[in-house]
């Protein structure tokens, strides 16, 4: 060691740190391109960062949350387009899985199992998971879709071409596109209820409260209140989207 | 230099010029401010019209309701969760105080089996809210098409509204 380190003469210690600086600064230059640490930064440092939280213990399977968005948003009335719908799990004793979603709860569920053959049931409300690192804003290829600072995924209508990629990008399946408009529709967040100081109308509506909704970054808001006292998971961790939609009790059947 | 060279370095000088001032014609004016998206969209996506309202617009007028609510299982619920979306209805109240609603902004009045069964229809995955004793939340559960009902098709069938009120059940 002693040895290499006396070895090293003037001109080769100036050529190592030029190399060396060089390198550094190339690097920095290359960061905001690099997947690796794009996917380990945590973005909504500052200002607010809205999550959400459900409570599948608290679901009663009502459907006035999907019924709801569709009113407020002028979502079309057909049974393929939601941007807001509630699943019934039911989890047979055979081990079976069975998934229902009839108008996406909206005209109510209808137990299609009978009690005997059931070993669980639940309800499981679905919309856009708002993830921090949305698939499917990064698959856009002319900028249509895109974050806003408080985390919210939203799309410009106006300079969408309706190309479906974002559809397929999706992975808990959350983006349409409008029948008339031959444009992507997705849920807003109710954005423009939250900037009137109001909540998302599925919030706004929900009877037993199983829906909660506020700032991730303040201390005291109903979502981190629901946070500390909940054990909460998102949907597909594993695909590391950032999603901001924490769910309480769910099951790892629910995909 | 050769002159291929010179040459070839005037054509890509005209197509680089091209390609900017087409970009400049063709770009967005917000495009890029704040990311690879318009800028205005965000405020585009404000624009949308609204049509639920909150909780208290209606309580203003409806007080005998409110009353009622208050003192009932169904305190926590929202007129809306019911009665479907009000803010027209409300706004056209607060504006014209003594007039008459026009009938399109007259709101649903839910009174058939259907709309109770939406919560009360009696289903293995809702029997456990019957435990949430955290919170007293309890959904009462009943097989709502069979409840009060010999025959399930006669058209004459007892409203469930005929004995329970649905402001304070």
């Amino acid at each position: 060691m002693n040895e290499q380190t006396k070895d090293l003469s003037r001109r080769e210690f100036f050529k190592a740190g030029t190399v060396l600086a060089g390198g550094v600064a190339i690097a920095s230059s290359l960061a905001p391109y690099d997947g690796l640490l794009f996917a380990a930064e945590s973005p909504g440092a500052k200002g607010k960062w809205y999550g959400i939280g459900i409570d599948i213990n608290r679901c009663i399977g009502c459907g006035r949350c999907a019924n709801a968005c569709k009113l407020e948003n002028n979502v079309p009335k057909d049974r393929f387009y939601f941007r807001s719908w509630v699943e019934q799990y039911t989890i047979k004793n055979d081990g079976s899985i069975l998934v229902e979603s009839p108008n996406g709860g909206i005209d109510g569920f209808k137990q299609s199992v009978p009690d005997k053959e059931i070993f669980k049931s639940f309800f499981v409300p679905k919309m856009c998971n708002h993830c921090a690192k949305s698939p499917c804003t990064q698959v856009c290829p002319v900028g249509a879709t895109f974050e806003t600072e408080e985390g919210i995924v939203l799309v410009d209508e106006n300079y969408c071409i309706g190309c479906r990629y974002c559809v397929q990008a999706c992975p808990y399946g959350c983006r349409y596109i409008h029948p008339e408009k031959g444009t992507v529709d997705k849920c807003t967040l109710c954005f423009h209820r939250l900037k009137k100081g109001l909540q998302p109308a599925c919030f706004e509506i929900c009877p037993t409260e199983a829906r909660i909704f506020g700032d991730l970054n303040d201390p005291g808001s109903k979502i981190n209140y629901f946070l500390k006292n909940h054990t909460c998971m998102v949907v597909k961790p594993h695909l590391n989207t950032g999603s901001k939609l924490f769910y309480n009790a769910l099951s790892p059947e629910i995909r | 230099m050769p002159q291929h060279i010179k040459r070839l370095i005037g054509v890509f000088a005209v197509f680089i010029l091209l390609f900017l001032v087409m970009r400049q014609v063709l770009k967005p004016s917000s495009f890029g401010e704040l990311g690879h998206f318009r800028a205005r969209a965000i405020y585009e996506n404000t624009l949308r019209p609204m049509h639920y309202t909150v909780a208290d617009s209606c309580t203003r007028c409806h007080k005998a309701i409110r009353k009622d609510k208050d003192s009932g299982f169904h305190k926590k619920l929202k007129c809306e969760v019911c009665h479907g979306p009000g803010l027209k209805h409300s706004l056209y109240a607060d504006q014209f105080k003594n007039k008459e609603l026009p009938d399109s902004l007259i709101l649903y009045k839910p009174g058939e089996r259907k709309d109770c069964t939406l919560c009360h229809q009696i289903n293995a995955a809702r029997v456990k809210i019957l435990f949430d004793t955290i919170n007293n939340t309890m959904v009462h559960q009943v097989d709502v098409m069979s409840h009060n009902l010999d025959d399930p098709k006669a058209k004459d069938a007892p409203k469930c509204i005929e004995c329970h009120n649905p402001h304070q059940p």
